[in-house]
């Protein structure tokens, strides 16, 4: 029942904004809520004893094979943690946007969260679609309402993009449901069984609607705009978090649905995954906005992570998802550091920053701090992430992981190219900024300090990863 | 059957209190009655009187459970028309005694069990329409819908006749279950038969609009007053399904015949689909996303199974709520803009009226098929049935259009939702406010409860 209690509290928390709406204290109230989700996260970490946890299982509507059932492995609490740690972060960045009607959006944002909890809970797989496409409702409301230029177009086409790939998920997903023997929970896909020929194509069917979340290349026409126009919030809701629903959608849903087409087609993705990293990779060096910047290694380190994924050994398992976690903090770092620039220089665009080291040395540092973990030095989390990918690839083919290492040079290139802009150089412009305040540190350095902690002693996110990805591995044909 | 002859006496009554002047207790009647014949079907009173019928109607679960639906959808567009004519003092009694003839005609179609009934249903329901399309004098657009409506239905029920014709010709009776059991017998090899079945198809597919005998609908879904155009899209809909479902339940269909319907399907999902993707008008958005809706119908109604009955209802049910209100709100914004239909008069909606910005919204969720309004597990339930069946490209094919669909209700819910500083203030009457809530929480109720919207 613990579990229910993360789909409460947000939905709770989320209505009475709604309703009472507490300008001043909203994002206070706000904050509370996702802290107490944290507790009960946390909670259920502690007395997490392995295996496959149901917490609630109320028959809903049996004739359509749909059960209210809640409940989580160790890669879904791994998920769940990624939650509850990312929003409170996100929650937080709210003090330095300074958003129209607060209580709306904190509101939108708890909504987002309550939804999300739900997809990484359900263990019945309409549960999960329902929860899945609920979460993009408030992101849409989010982008329309607090988006910048040419949000209208924008976030209709985001919308439009992520429901194709979400039909075709339906299509999928019915299609499994109506095979004999299955009764609609999240395990039964693993026993499904299916004609191989079947299996190629609904592959397809399944994937695409992660495959667009993720994004991978050519799926990920709607990201970078999207990233732009969206509030800074709202970009780190899809760039921490809900991009992570991809790979959980991938490892909860393709990879046990349809195992024969996955391997089928595991050539393909993972070169398609690699492609895009890398041609992501080239792009961020070209960039001159750091939203823009972030929008395209997040898509770079996406690509790392599905390839890690499809490379379907113990190593690129858990790494990917290891890495996932990496990612969320690093990207929510990233973010709030563009965030808290833009704040003080009024713009994101790096041509009219420089030199900003003498100005604010804090920030420098922790700025500095965040793009060594974006670079995967060791020590650093991404480190541990990107290692185990690097070796799951070698077990497919050492090419693949030349491909991916070349992202992590390019990577070092553009993040250090980016801090050199940003940070260092002649303080040309004069501007007159402050340095990192009591609200920058209460951000960054726990997002800094997890990095560390989990670079060092990533044992306890490992463990939990470690059972589910010999069990996935056990389906390998 | 007590309440078929409660909702004629209705009528009649409906008539006569036009005659004496009585406008204002018109309504209050018109309700009481129609509640008292709910209260008559679900009590499930006097069903069966074969002696009266002949065996020509049969009121089983199936034909009951779509007669209450329609006395709801009426009841609910009844209470509509109380704001809708307020300002009206002329013929409002013959309009809702012709809805309520057009309702007798339409309870009948859902309890046939003979084809010549079928016929004489059909009639009923649609010469009262003909007349109500014309309810705006004074419009020529309304004019127009009436004509043209006529025109091409007596055409459809010519075909219509000429195929329950031939089918008799073929099998020697107008019994349902005398005309399936040649079906399974003789099938595809009896010409006549075939033809006859092809031709008392095209007369039902007139009716619920499907391509290629759709072209009737738009002019006359947006030249009708809303409330006729309502009054359409859910009782004559629903009817029509009813009829639809009753007359090829039990029916092997021979392969030709079967083809065509599914291709007719196809057609239907991208036409409607694909045309109202253009559309800028409300009114004529919904006509063309009531095609579209039709073709998600047709292949719940391709795919027969234990099962299928009850989609079709909560699909037929949870489309009216959702329309109803829409058309409300389409006249709530149309009195605001002084007659404008324009998706941009929904612009600012939000801001001067919260609730039913969101009330929209939710409704057009519901259209579009978004989880937690019962749109999207109506949506599902006919997926399932049809891939149940084997439609494998067919189900793809509406599941893209489906998307489609999203994108075109969507757009409406963005203009919605968009700030307009100098938008216009939007007037709502208590009763409009209480329907429209209504349909608001009703198709999330019946999204999380679906199972009290069972036949």
């Amino acid at each position: 029942m613990t579990a229910l209690l993360l789909l409460l509290i947000p939905f709770v928390t989320a209505t009475l904004l709604m309703v009472l709406r507490p300008t001043e204290r909203a994002r206070g109230i706000a904050l509370g809520s996702t802290l107490a989700s944290l507790a009960v996260a946390l909670v259920l970490w502690a007395g997490f004893p392995g295996g496959t946890v149901t917490d609630l299982h109320t028959a809903w509507l049996p004739s359509i094979a749909l059960d209210f059932s809640l409940g989580h492995d160790g890669i879904g609490l791994l998920m769940l943690l990624l939650t509850s740690v990312a929003f409170p972060f996100i929650i937080g960045a709210g003090y330095g946007e300074r958003l129209r009607h607060p209580s709306l959006v904190n509101a939108l944002l708890l909504y987002t969260q309550c939804f999300l909890y739900g997809v990484f809970l359900a263990q019945n797989v309409v549960l999960f679609y329902i929860f899945y496409e609920l979460s993009l409702i408030p992101v849409f409301f989010l982008l329309l309402y607090w988006g910048g230029e040419h949000r209208r177009s924008i976030t209709v086409r985001f919308f439009i993009y992520t429901l194709l790939g979400g039909m075709a998920l339906l299509f999928g997903i019915v299609y499994c449901l109506v095979q004999p023997g299955m009764d609609g929970s999240m395990d039964a896909l693993g026993r499904l069984q299916l004609p191989v020929g079947t299996q190629t194509w609904l592959f397809w069917a399944l994937f695409l609607a992660f495959a667009i979340k993720l994004p991978i290349f050519p799926f990920h026409g709607w990201q970078p705009d999207t990233y732009t126009v969206a509030p800074m919030q709202g970009v780190m809701v899809l760039a921490a978090v809900m991009l992570k629903m991809g790979l959980y959608g991938v490892v909860k849903v393709v990879l046990p649905a349809v195992p024969d087409g996955a391997l089928y087609w595991q050539r393909t993705v993972i070169v398609l995954s690699l492609v895009g990293a890398v041609y992501a990779a080239i792009i961020a060096l070209r960039q001159h906005d750091l939203r823009r910047l972030i929008a395209y290694s997040s898509m770079s380190h996406v690509g790392v992570m599905c390839a890690g994924l499809f490379a379907w050994n113990h190593f690129g398992l858990t790494g990917a998802l290891f890495q996932a976690l990496a990612h969320a903090v690093l990207v929510l770092a990233m973010l709030y550091i563009t965030g808290a620039l833009k704040e003080r220089t009024g713009t994101s665009g790096m041509g009219a920053m420089g030199g900003l080291k003498l100005r604010m040395p804090r920030l420098a540092v922790l700025f500095m701090l965040v793009v060594m973990n974006g670079i995967s030095l060791p020590l650093f989390q991404s480190f541990v992430g990107e290692w185990l990918v690097f070796n799951g690839l070698w077990e497919v083919d050492r090419w693949l992981t030349f491909m991916a290492v070349t992202t992590i040079v390019l990577g070092a290139i553009y993040m250090l190219y980016a801090y050199q802009r940003v940070m260092l150089g002649p303080d040309k412009w004069q501007l007159e900024v402050h340095d990192a305040g009591l609200r920058d540190h209460l951000v960054l350095v726990p997002l800094i300090a997890i990095t560390l902690v989990l670079g060092a002693y990533p044992g306890p996110i490992l463990e939990l990863v470690d059972g589910p990805a010999l069990t996935l591995l056990s389906l390998f044909p | 059957m007590s309440a078929l002859i409660l909702l004629s006496v209705l009528g009649v009554v409906l008539m006569f209190m036009g005659l004496r002047g009585m406008r204002d207790k018109l309504l209050p009647v018109a309700v009481a009655g129609l509640l008292g014949a709910l209260a008559l079907l679900v009590a499930g009173r006097g069903l069966e009187w074969p002696v009266l019928t002949d065996g020509m109607m049969r009121f089983d679960g199936y034909a009951l459970g779509f007669s209450r639906a329609l006395v709801v959808f009426t009841l609910l567009l009844f209470l509509f028309a109380i704001d809708y004519y307020s300002k009206v003092r002329e013929n409002v009694a013959e309009i809702l005694a012709l809805m309520i003839f057009a309702l007798v005609g339409a309870v009948v179609m859902a309890g046939y069990t003979n084809l010549l009934v079928l016929f004489l249903a059909v009639e009923v329901m649609s010469i009262p329409l003909y007349i109500l399309a014309g309810g705006k004098r004074d419009s020529l657009r309304s004019g127009e819908a009436s004509i043209k409506y006529f025109l091409q239905g007596s055409f459809a029920s010519g075909f219509f006749l000429l195929g329950i014709a031939l089918v008799y010709g073929s099998c020697a009776s107008f019994d349902l279950a005398t005309v399936q059991a040649h079906a399974a017998a003789a099938g595809a090899d009896d010409r006549l038969f075939l033809l006859g079945l092809f031709f008392t198809i095209s007369g039902l597919a007139f009716k619920v609009a499907a391509v290629p005998f759709h072209f009737w609908s738009p002019d006359v879904y947006e030249g009708s007053p809303t409330l006729i155009t309502a009054y359409m899209n859910t009782v004559v809909k629903t009817a029509a399904f009813a009829a639809f479902y009753r007359l090829i339940e039990h029916m092997q269909l021979p392969f030709a015949v079967h083809a065509m319907l599914l291709l007719m399907t196809a057609c239907t999902l991208l036409l409607g689909n694909l045309v109202a993707l253009r559309q800028t008008h409300f009114k004529r958005l919904l006509a063309y996303s009531a095609i579209a809706h039709t073709g998600f119908l047709m292949l719940a109604l391709l795919s027969p199974g234990p099962r299928t009955p009850d989609v079709l209802y909560y699909y037929l049910v949870t489309y009216a709520l959702a329309t109803v209100g829409l058309f409300i709100v389409l006249t709530i914004t149309k009195r605001a803009s002084r007659g404008d239909e324009h998706i941009r008069t929904f612009r600012g909606m939000f801001r001067t009226a919260p609730w039913v910005a969101i009330v929209t919204m939710l409704l057009l969720l519901s259209l579009a098929g978004i989880p937690l309004t019962a749109g999207f597990l109506a949506k599902y339930r006919v997926f399932m049935l049809s891939l149940e069946a084997g439609y494998l490209w067919t189900t793809g094919l509406a599941v893209l259009m489906a998307l489609v669909g999203i994108y075109y209700y969507v757009i409406v819910i963005r203009e919605a939702f968009t700030p307009q500083p100098d938008a216009l203030p939007l007037r709502v009457s208590t009763v409009n406010w209480v329907l429209i809530s209504l349909c608001g929480i009703a198709v999330v109720l019946f999204a999380v409860m679906p199972q009290w919207l069972a036949l």
